[in-house]
């Protein structure tokens, strides 16, 4: 169980329930809310701006596809033990 | 990506790494044959070609006083970095990801100069580097507020069967209480 209570979408101001959208269709997926982690990252929008940036830039297809980086967060979410 | 076959891949590609990643990175010199015997000095030849180089990785060479073992344990690295449902390019990616993120000298370096000699350029070494460092800072996160998994129902479950066996029967349903 969290350690925190994770705010739903709609407890949070209006330019960042925008980002949940973006974030929605990052995942091309209708998530009743938006990830758990997405919703921690938005607490700190300065920290979640950069981090998500560098996130996206670092996940975008280059010289390796979406899907073979998707791999490497798997495996390294793995190795780190990280269930979420 | 689909289905699990990939996924099964890669699991069994990082056990493999980092297997050969603690004896490298241990302080095993001592280990290491002066006069590996002929038995083992036929899979360093087999190791030497198929990483195209003149020296054995020393992950190797710290195990090769049992040629029986230094055989096997090699069979086993050389099916998981060959090309299958996953290319061995994207192999060495995850296998650089996997030492990075648990700190093994050897492996960091093995594999980033694996990657290279496969042909990733300087970009697609930044964008592994990348994917694992965001993830290393998010798999903390996540465990430091112990957040529970809520993405896990996004892709559907594969249901071919195990390799070379057959599908499982379709469920029945239980009859129904009257």
């Amino acid at each position: 169980m969290p350690t925190v209570r994770l705010r739903d979408a709609g407890e949070y101001p209006e330019p960042i329930q925008k980002l949940f959208e973006v974030a929605k269709a990052w995942f091309k997926y209708d998530f009743a809310q938006p990830p758990a982690m997405s919703r921690v990252m938005a607490w700190d929008p300065e920290l979640g701006a950069f981090h998500g940036r560098a996130m996206k830039r670092a996940m975008t297809p280059g010289e390796f596809s979406r899907a073979e980086k998707e791999m490497v967060a798997a495996v390294v979410s793995g190795v780190n033990a990280c269930a979420y | 990506m689909a289905g699990d076959a990939p996924w099964y891949e890669a699991a069994l590609l990082v056990g493999v790494t980092n297997a050969l990643n603690v004896v490298a990175d241990s302080p095993l010199e001592s280990l290491e044959p002066a006069s590996p015997s002929a038995e083992a000095q036929t899979v360093f030849t087999e190791i030497r070609a198929f990483y195209d180089r003149a020296d054995v990785p020393v992950a190797f060479r710290r195990v090769a006083s049992d040629p029986g073992y230094l055989a096997d344990l090699w069979g086993a690295a050389r099916r998981v970095f060959t090309d299958n449902t996953l290319t061995r390019r994207h192999k060495e990616a995850l296998a650089f990801a996997v030492s990075v993120t648990t700190r093994s000298e050897f492996g960091t370096a093995f594999h980033l100069a694996e990657m290279r000699r496969l042909g990733v350029g300087e970009r697609g070494v930044m964008e592994v580097l990348g994917v694992t460092q965001m993830f290393s800072s998010y798999t903390k996160i996540a465990d430091t507020l112990q957040l529970e998994p809520d993405m896990d129902h996004i892709a559907a479950a594969d249901p071919s069967p195990a390799p070379g066996g057959t599908p499982p029967p379709p469920r029945t349903r239980p009859p129904e209480a009257p």
